[in-house]
């Protein structure tokens, strides 16, 4: 395999053992969002909403990892999930779901990018568009220009720094202070964190599953890194991801009840970021600060370089004809289109995350069951499979205001699941008529 | 509301996963290559295990057409001379020995089995030798129901017959032992041999007797089982000695090996 060939730009030149691909998916998966959306859970549900985030995550993974492994067995060709489309739809339905998975992946990179705006406006003292410069450089430089490679070389020390910084300051701040003084806290300006018979955290717990679930399901990124691991251990490295994931959000979780506990605040969204005015180490600030740097910059960098991938091989190329060489150079002026575009949108909008992520659910609770559909079905489907999630999204969006965020990805997961079921439904029995008439004839 | 005591619980809980996380990373990185080395040999020896059955039912294979090849030479035999009385039951003695041998496709059988298969050739070539031939079976009561590798026996008792009674005219003698000492279960068949070069015999012995070295060598540690052949003045003897194990146990054993290759 040569340097020269495309495949090397997306999937890279190694075969991942348990280690790295536990690795490679951790710096995928340990997110803007984890770092913005887990702080709004516990605050929202109290003590079991920080809980229940990392439930959601590590019960997702281990999903997947069941699915994983029949896709790397079932298809063992493919590269990523435009792939499969491209085998189980026809064009309408393939395009439609292209352009769907693209503005999942759009509102993905978005939100790192907001994280990413947000932190540095914190902690740089210079105007947010030249530090945003630079860290979109940097992606490009990485994801844009090093592909697969030098994504996976930077997955290591982001790991390091996220890990590091997870485990050294809660232990640091609670050694120090002591749980008492916290607890106080929180009971005295937040009693209701510490309330924990809430119905709601558990629906919110099962809904989140749903939506996790979907996001994996049809992300782009980890498809992309599912034929980067070796197929005997694909489940096991799954399984270990979820669980290790889980740890992540829980240890913010307790960091965010250092930050909160002495007094009220005024916004969720940067909550956690105001750890760095609670810690007295410069160590331990350099160390959170990289850890967010690390989160929010190896997401950015896997979603970057899978959507360019998903760009190039799935949508052009099926428009036009290219060369490798070609997808190399294309590839890095889709990347850099993408930092430019979101360098130009973060600056501008901004918007509430954790409603963002229930908006965007409703998208991947929409998409499973016609993505599993496709993944083990035998045919190539009919546009109404595909179509079934544009019904299902309409109508949870119609339903949002009367039912709520989690009930909307609840309608929208019933809705297409339902519609999918009737249609096969609906072909089994068309299949059954046709034979019978054959036989009679 | 959540109690002082189960705040630090929880406390304690969120501090200490990340880094039951992390060891379990660094776990991973320091003794993945161990693992998967000890994995692969694991695969490995289970490989060789799957290809010396492979092989061994192979072998099994080979020894029929060898049997049967010189089995219808003595029946043939007799056809050609008109012995029609005794051509009967030789086809009679070898139909009972066919039924016998396609009864079951058994990789182990008893030593009262492998004998009752012997004895129904040994009664073949009884007829076509008549007085010429005589031999004996001695075994103990104990030993009866032993495992032991089919044909072995009959292979034995078929190379007296091929590279010595049936080239060099003579008394026939043929003397079948098997006793239990020490755990193992030794097996003697001593054949009279007057006449017979040695260097020529042991040459002519060749495929039969490898067979059963080898067979041997798959089924048990090589350091349990053995096979010599002695040539004494006056005939060869022909010494096998393996563990005493009973086909029940074999069986299982071998359903064993079957489930962890399986897995």
């Amino acid at each position: 395999m040569t340097k020269k060939k495309y495949s090397v730009y997306i999937l890279g030149t190694l075969q991942l053992g348990i280690g790295f691909g536990i690795v490679t998916l951790l710096s995928r998966w340990v997110t803007g969002n984890t770092i913005l959306s887990s702080p709004e859970a516990l605050i929202k549900y109290g003590i079991l909403g920080g809980l229940g985030y990392s439930l959601m995550g590590a019960f997702a993974f281990i999903l997947f990892g069941f699915i994983a492994t029949y896709i790397r067995k079932r298809y063992p060709m493919h590269q990523t999930i435009g792939d499969l489309l491209k085998e189980k739809t026809n064009p309408v339905g393939y395009w439609y779901t292209i352009l769907l998975l693209l503005f999942t992946g759009m509102d993905s990179m978005f939100v790192q990018a907001t994280g990413a705006a947000i932190l540095f406006s914190l902690i740089f003292p210079v105007p947010l568009y030249i530090s945003l410069f630079f860290f979109f450089s940097f992606c490009f430089i990485i994801a844009g220009l090093g592909g697969m490679q030098r994504i996976h070389q930077f997955a290591g020390i982001s790991i390091t720094f996220i890990f590091a910084a997870v485990i050294l300051i809660p232990v640091y701040f609670y050694i120090q202070n002591g749980v008492y003084p916290v607890y106080e806290g929180v009971q005295l300006y937040h009693p209701y964190l510490l309330f924990w018979k809430n119905i709601d955290t558990f629906y919110f717990v099962i809904t989140g599953i749903i939506i996790g679930f979907g996001q994996v399901l049809i992300d782009r990124a980890t498809w992309q890194r599912v034929y980067m691991l070796k197929q005997s251990r694909i489940r096991t490295i799954f399984t270990l991801t979820g669980l290790i994931w889980a740890t992540i959000p829980l240890s913010l979780s307790s960091l965010l009840l250092v930050v909160v506990y002495s007094g009220s605040f005024h916004d969720v969204k940067i909550l956690l970021f105001q750890l760095v005015y609670n810690i007295n180490s410069t160590l331990l600030i350099a160390i959170f600060l990289l850890f967010c740097f690390s989160a929010i910059s190896s997401t950015l960098n896997a979603e970057l370089h899978a959507t360019t991938v998903f760009t190039v091989k799935n949508a052009i190329s099926e428009l036009i004809p290219l060369s490798d060489q070609n997808k190399w150079h294309l590839s890095y002026w889709i990347t850099g289109m993408q930092c430019l575009f979101l360098y130009l949108v973060v600056i501008i909008i901004s918007p509430t995350f954790i409603e963002l992520l229930f908006f965007f659910g409703s998208i991947y609770a929409a998409l499973i069951s016609p993505i599993l559909w496709m993944i083990f079905s035998r045919d190539r489907l009919s546009s109404f499979v595909p179509s079934t999630s544009a019904i299902a999204i309409f109508l949870s969006i119609l339903s949002s205001s009367s039912t709520g965020h989690l009930g909307a990805i609840w309608v929208s997961f019933i809705t297409s699941t339902s519609l999918c079921a009737c249609f096969m439904l609906f072909r089994f029995l068309s299949i059954f008529r046709e034979e019978k008439r054959k036989r009679l004839l | 509301m959540l109690q002082i005591e189960d705040f630090s619980l929880y406390v304690m809980f969120c501090v200490l996963a990340p880094l039951v996380g992390a060891f379990t990373l660094l776990f991973l990185f320091i003794f993945e290559k161990r693992i998967d080395l000890l994995e692969n040999q694991a695969n490995k020896l289970v490989l060789e295990k799957e290809l010396q059955q492979a092989k061994y039912f192979q072998l099994n294979q080979q020894i029929q057409p060898h049997f049967f090849f010189n089995t219808l030479n003595s029946i043939l035999s007799l056809a050609r001379l008109n012995r029609m009385g005794e051509l009967i039951r030789a086809i009679e003695v070898f139909s009972k020995f066919l039924k016998v041998k396609y009864k079951s496709n058994q990789s182990i059988c008893t030593v009262a089995e492998e004998l009752e298969y012997s004895s129904y050739y040994l009664e073949i070539q009884k007829i076509r030798f008549q007085s010429r031939l005589t031999y004996t079976i001695a075994m103990e009561e104990q030993v009866k129901q032993v495992a032991i590798l089919p044909f072995l026996i009959q292979t034995l008792v078929e190379n007296a017959f091929k590279h010595s009674f049936e080239k060099y005219p003579g008394k026939a003698q043929l003397n079948i032992t098997l006793t239990l000492s020490n755990s193992h279960v030794l097996l003697t068949v001593w054949n009279s041999s007057e006449g017979v070069h040695l260097n020529n015999y042991q040459d002519a012995r060749g495929h039969g007797l490898t067979n059963i070295k080898r067979r041997l060598q798959h089924m048990y540690a090589e350091e349990e089982a053995s096979f010599q052949l002695i040539h004494e003045h006056g005939g060869t003897r022909a010494v096998v000695s393996w563990p005493v194990s009973y086909p029940t146990n074999l069986k299982k054993e071998a359903k064993q090996n079957e489930h962890y290759i399986s897995r």
